[in-house]
């Protein structure tokens, strides 16, 4: 049966770019690891883990929670420094957080107290930039988001994917050579989830920046990543690199996209469900295996 | 009736010039003292529990000693604001600077905000309709530590002229005292309490439904 492909967009390559956008740089972990203080002592996030991305990539973290994803997403954007290791951007080691590495946060986190507009601005206004080319490239950008019309209104004033557009446009407003993305639909409604993720592969045929998107949604993953990075859990590191080189852009409802995800998803599978039998006290019974006696009914026996 | 007129104009003045003074210095400061607290844990350590055991001692107890150290003067009634003012102040603030989302916080750094440009552009504005609360009750202490002050000591203004109204029998004037007392109140929400909180039921969406 062959997937109904839907016609590609030759639009994307043929409209002429507005504004020559910066090219992604690679960045990298090279053997990090990191670990917090939690009350029961220092807990090991992340154990060694190295990893390259490619300058134009766009990579997925995958992996179940609890398996570092949004911190080694945070160790690149320098939120986090490596308790061993080293965190590299084009070869070079990273001082801290800033604009070059943008990041779309799960909550939009967009400041509830200006409107749309002084929003995306915001980013523009701490690098320097004069009243009327921060109204330009706004405008701009909200128009790239599909949000124009609403520049005016606050943040409580917008639905849920709104707001994320609006986060996307804010963190691509300072032109990053990496961006990255942790779970940004993670609290949107299916059909909201995949239009959006639609905006994002069109955003990145556009500008081919460096994608780094973290996400527990394999079919998600698979849509829009040129590799996936599996992640496994307790502690969090990398278990494996899958590439995916279905052609751009990718449908929905592909069912190359189908076959990927469900051979990734099994791969997660044991992961996932190690965290599922920890946190259900050892009772718990993956679906399809054989019945297993509940341990609490056999008190006594044997005695 | 021929006494209010001028007479309580005059009260009206000096009690709103002193309020406006104590509650400013109170504003100023008590912010600042609350950015400190939630900010620094060297702060909090060395002036923590100190702020804690001052705030549970009724302003007006205060009086006595800034009667004591500046004498029967202004310096005395604004000892007496302040202390009753600032303390609600910096205490509001410091919450509403800590509870702060983290999220919000993080965002800005990775756009590059840091410092003073993270602090004043980012945290405490988002702090603000917590220090707004802040400084609604800290007005209130204000108030109450100034009339409190008036009340007690002779020294013009409306805490004396209701002294005086009960000392000669004077009920009319007394009511009338606390009918201007309330006009004021209504009057600095109004102005300027009511406005702001608008604007932040504008801006964060808080406003019923």
């Amino acid at each position: 049966m062959k997937a109904t492909a839907l016609p590609v967009d030759a639009e994307i390559s043929a409209r002429p770019a507005k504004r020559p956008s910066r090219p992604g740089t690679s960045t990298s972990l090279d053997r990090v690891s990191f670990s917090f203080d939690t009350t029961e002592g220092a807990r090991l996030a992340i154990d060694g883990a190295s990893l390259h991305i490619e300058a134009g990539e766009f990579v997925c973290l995958v992996g179940p929670s609890g398996s570092g994803k949004s911190t080694i997403l945070n160790l690149i954007a320098g939120l986090l420094s490596p308790t061993q290791g080293r965190v590299l951007e084009n070869g070079a080691p990273i001082d801290g957080p800033g604009p070059a590495r943008a990041m779309v946060f799960q909550d939009a986190a967009l400041f509830p107290w200006l409107t749309l507009r002084e929003n995306v601005e915001y980013p523009l206004q701490l690098a320097g930039m004069s009243k009327g080319e921060r109204r330009e490239r706004s405008a701009e950008l909200l128009r790239m988001v599909h949000l124009y019309r609403f520049a005016d209104s606050h943040p409580h004033e917008l639905s849920g994917g709104m707001r994320q557009r609006g986060a996307i446009a804010r963190a691509l407003a300072t032109d990053p050579a990496v961006l990255l993305m942790d779970e940004p639909f993670a609290a949107l409604d299916a059909q909201t989830r995949e239009i959006l993720q639609g905006e994002v592969e069109r955003i990145y045929l556009e500008m081919r920046k460096t994608v780094v998107f973290v996400t527990h949604n394999v079919r998600e993953a698979v849509r829009l990543a040129d590799r996936i990075v599996l992640m496994g859990t307790r502690p969090g590191r990398i278990l494996r690199d899958v590439t995916i080189d279905l052609p751009r852009p990718r449908a929905a409802n592909d069912e190359r996209v189908a076959w990927f995800a469900a051979d990734v998803a099994g791969e997660i599978r044991s992961e996932v469900e190690k965290i599922a039998r920890e946190e259900a006290d050892d009772a718990w019974v993956a679906p399809g295996d054989r019945v297993r006696v509940d341990p609490r009914r056999n008190l006594g026996g044997g005695i | 009736m021929a006494l209010k007129d001028g007479t309580l104009g005059r009260a009206v003045v000096t009690s709103v010039l002193r309020l406006l003074l104590g509650y400013g210095v109170s504003l100023f400061f008590g912010v600042l003292l609350g950015v400190a607290l939630a900010r620094s844990a060297k702060t909090k350590a060395a002036v923590g529990p100190l702020i804690l055991g001052m705030s549970s001692v009724p302003s007006i107890c205060w009086l006595p000693l800034a009667i004591l150290w500046f004498g029967l003067s202004e310096w005395a009634i604004q000892t007496v604001i302040v202390l009753g003012a600032l303390l609600p102040i910096a205490v509001a603030t410091e919450g509403a600077v800590k509870h702060v989302p983290p999220q919000l916080v993080r965002a800005a750094r990775t756009m590059g905000a840091r410092g003073p440009r993270l602090l004043f552009g980012v945290v405490i504005p988002a702090a603000f309709p917590g220090i707004l609360s802040g400084a609604k009750l800290g007005w209130t202490f204000a108030l109450r530590s100034l009339m409190a002050g008036e009340l007690l000591f002779v020294s013009g203004g409306l805490g004396q002229l209701l002294e005086t109204g009960r000392d000669i029998g004077d009920t009319a004037l007394v009511v009338a005292i606390i009918v201007t007392i309330i006009a004021l109140g209504r009057a600095s929400e109004w102005l300027l309490f009511g406005r702001l909180d608008r604007e932040v039921g504008r801006r964060w969406g808080t406003e019923a439904a």
